[in-house]
């Protein structure tokens, strides 16, 4: 048997050692906000031949030169009908707001001026997010976050205790933070899919804390009076382990591949769950239950 | 070992139901091509396929009620869309807080800029007199055309327009009319307001015209010029309705009589009133994304889906032997549900979606590990294999329920404020999880409990002897 409950000062320690890091991350380098947050236009182009990143601005600002801030980004080779094609992301910071004339010029002398040098490119994705829609996608994340919270708190209090609710939710804003904390520190974008990954990463945290509540429960009702709660408690933790580190690893498994080969798309999303599996884990085991027991001692009814 | 016999034939009948759903022949399959062939019964989001979402303010005068104008707007795009031939677009209304907007999603596109003059234009209603009606496959020709200056640009003053509903008939019309002082036009601007009703002195039904009021000056001079001459109502290059002027009309209103029925009288005063967009309207949010790419995203995302998939397959059987086939079985069963589902719900498949598709895996070995954990425990505790296999079941019902619903919960929050293609991921997360508790308490259970005596039991047991000795 492992001992989590005697060494629970220690891990709360780590963990808010952790938490505080994040916020420090969070509040000062802060995020790299995707254009779903920050408004902006943001497009992928093809080419047939290898181009620089710096080339792409030259030509980006002759256009304008307010497009000479923008962020570029070489992407993985695409391939098309046999043939490998090079692809790159362009991130304007201000939004055409919705200018059809802004755009077509863009497009049209992007391609005109990339075919003098003899480069063929295509436009191969295209967002236009004003700063108004910005704005609202913004508080819409904010409502579902605080709704979806609600929510969990009341059911785990209808289906276990009050307390049980607090740790839960307690061990699920460690686990939130602390991915923002890599988001903010690998510079991972935060874009709709990352706040789905969010979301996901709070039913999978509160998955994994109630399997472990639930064996509280369970052993509290067969062992009360027969040991004491940190005892009842760390046997519990180590009843299921094996099974929070299976599903954890199996998660982790999964998700790891769409990771490393899922690509731009889909890698914000991918990324929150492969660090939120491992940080839910953790906490379910260290943190979640050993800061419920100072309160079921309090309240000896079960 | 009744309620056993129902999970086993309740087992088939949804794994059937599913498989039919998914593999139903569709028409759109011959369109399909690499991965997509998989897919032709669900319907794949406009990041997957390709396409284009585009999202508009409507810039509005202070004090006018939004909710009046916004069904005139859908109106007004699609058919503007049709005409167009983007049949498949979807226009719908989007209402976000004390604000709505309009939302055109036009799968597969390729030219975009034109499609988003398209909307973005407010469009052209005008009045034109008929010259000649002529039957033709093509658009005939205008031999020697007449040129004016309108707005200060020269104009051909002739065109050939066709009719909007018989593609083979050609009106050929006069654009500008040119009775008074300067040539001028008579456009959707001048029309204030038209409606349909019932004619009560002759058979039949007419449709009301009012204009305003420099447009009567002119509504004045044309009919009085072109008595007995066929006047055409053209939008967007289609005639709507020729009907023959009687008598110079001097009033502010107008009607066009001999209409056969109510219907055809509605739709020509629907058509009259959506020829101009009633605002102008102003981008708000615009999502493109070509074919290739989202092929080429999808196409690794399902190979690394598949080679996650795998891993994990390979590690329950290594981890649980014949429960762990068991789990994997599982695994297909859900897999499959979830996509019988898409199909028979024709709910959109995203981007985001497929991820959640992948989740699901996570989700579905979990509940197989959390039953398996508890069916260890129950054989360390000595009892036969069935026996542990049925304890083990019912006890971790519960824990399964609470632990799931919380997932679920979380997945219906972010489908009611999430829009576009995150709700895909939504979708397919409560979908996949529900299923994932249906495949685990029903299926799994039917398999384990007539294939129990496969379970290695002296393993676990052997295991429990172990540790009671230490």
């Amino acid at each position: 048997m492992i001992d989590f409950v005697g060494k629970r000062k220690v891990f709360i320690l780590l963990s808010l050692l952790l938490v505080i890091t994040g916020l420090i991350f969070v509040f000062t380098k802060g995020f790299n906000l995707g254009v779903d947050f920050a408004g902006g236009t943001e497009f992928v182009i093809s080419s047939d031949k290898e181009i620089s990143i710096n080339e792409i601005r030259d030509i980006l600002s002759s256009i304008k030169s307010e497009y000479a801030t923008a962020k570029i980004a070489k992407l993985k080779n695409l391939n098309v009908e046999n043939s490998e094609l090079f692809q790159y992301s362009v991130v304007l910071k201000e939004s055409l707001s919705g200018s059809t004339a802004l755009k077509e010029e863009l497009i049209k002398s992007m391609k005109s001026k990339f075919s003098e040098k003899g480069i063929k490119i295509d436009f191969l994705e295209f967002n236009d997010v004003s700063g108004y829609a910005a704005e609202e996608i913004k508080s819409y994340a904010w409502y579902a976050v605080i709704i979806s919270l609600v929510l969990l708190l009341a059911y785990i209090t209808l289906r276990f205790k009050f307390s049980f609710g607090v740790g839960a939710i307690i061990a699920l804003a460690h686990d939130i933070i602390i991915t923002m904390g890599f988001y903010s520190l690998f510079g991972i974008e935060i874009n709709v899919a990352a706040i789905a990954a969010f979301l996901t990463l709070a039913g999978y945290s509160l998955n994994d804390t109630i399997v472990v509540y639930d064996k509280i429960r369970e052993n509290m009702k067969k062992l009360r009076g027969k040991k004491s709660i940190e005892e009842i408690v760390n046997t519990s933790i180590n009843e299921v382990i094996v099974r929070s580190i299976n599903t954890s690893l199996t998660t982790f498994l999964v998700v790891l591949p769409i990771l490393i080969w899922g690509g731009r798309a889909i890698a914000p999303f991918a990324f929150g769950l492969a660090v939120g599996v491992v940080v839910g884990t953790y906490s379910s085991l260290y943190i979640a239950s050993p800061i419920v027991i100072g309160w079921i001692k309090k309240a000896k009814t079960f | 070992m009744k309620s056993h016999k129902v999970r086993v034939i309740i087992s088939v009948v949804v794994i059937l139901t599913a498989l039919l759903m998914f593999f139903w022949p569709s028409k759109t399959a011959s369109e399909n091509t690499g991965v997509f062939k998989y897919f032709s019964n669900i319907k794949l989001g406009l990041d997957i396929k390709g396409g284009s979402m585009l999202e508009y303010n409507m810039k509005l005068d202070e004090g006018t009620d939004p909710n009046e104008i916004i069904d005139n707007v859908i109106l007004v795009l699609r058919k503007r869309l049709d005409a167009a031939g983007y049949t498949e677009a979807v226009v719908s209304k989007v209402v976000s807080g004390n604000k709505i907007r309009v939302r055109v999603e036009i799968p597969g596109i390729t030219d975009i800029e034109t499609a988003e003059k398209l909307i973005g234009s407010r469009g052209k209603l005008y009045f034109a007199e008929v010259i000649d009606v002529q039957t033709s496959d093509t658009k005939p020709e205008i031999r020697r055309n007449k040129y004016v200056v309108i707005n200060g640009k020269e104009e051909p003053i002739y065109d050939y327009v066709r009719d909007l509903y018989d593609e083979t008939t050609w009106y050929k019309v006069q654009k500008y009319f040119t009775f008074g002082k300067e040539p001028f036009e008579f456009t959707g601007t001048e029309v204030v307001d038209a409606n349909a009703d019932i004619n009560t002195r002759k058979k039949g039904f007419l449709v009301n015209l009012k204009f305003s009021s420099q447009g009567s000056k002119k509504f004045e001079l044309i009919t009085g010029n072109l008595v007995g001459k066929r006047l055409a109502i053209i939008l967007d290059n289609r005639v709507i309705i020729a009907p023959v002027v009687n008598q110079k009309i001097t009033s502010s209103s107008a009607v066009i009589e001999g209409i056969q029925t109510i219907e055809e009288a509605r739709n020509v005063a629907a058509l009259i009133k959506a020829g101009n967009l009633p605002v102008d309207l102003v981008k708000f949010q615009e999502r493109t994304t070509g074919p290739t790419l989202g092929k080429d995203v999808v196409e690794t995302i399902v190979k690394a889906g598949l080679l996650g998939l795998l891993v994990v397959m390979v590690y329950m059987i290594a981890f649980y032997g014949w429960m762990g086939v068991v789990a994997d079985i599982a695994l297909l069963f859900n897999s499959m549900l979830l996509l019988g589902v898409l199909a028979g719900t024709h709910a959109i498949l995203t981007l985001p979606g497929l991820a959640g598709i992948i989740l699901t895996f996570g989700t579905t070995v979990d509940g197989n590990v959390i039953i398996y954990e508890r069916i260890k425990e129950e054989l360390r505790h000595g009892r036969p294999p069935l026996t542990a296999v049925r304890f083990g079941f019912d006890k971790a019902f519960w824990t399964l329920f609470d632990a799931n619903l919380t997932t679920v919960l979380a997945g219906v929050v972010l489908y009611y404020f999430a829009t576009g293609t995150v709700r895909g991921f939504a979708i397919t997360l409560i979908i996949g999880v529900l299923g994932s508790m249906f495949t685990n308490l029903v299926v799994s259970r039917a398999i384990l409990e007539s294939t129990s005596h496969l379970i290695n039991v002296k393993k676990y047991q052997s295991a429990a002897v172990e540790e009671g000795k230490r």
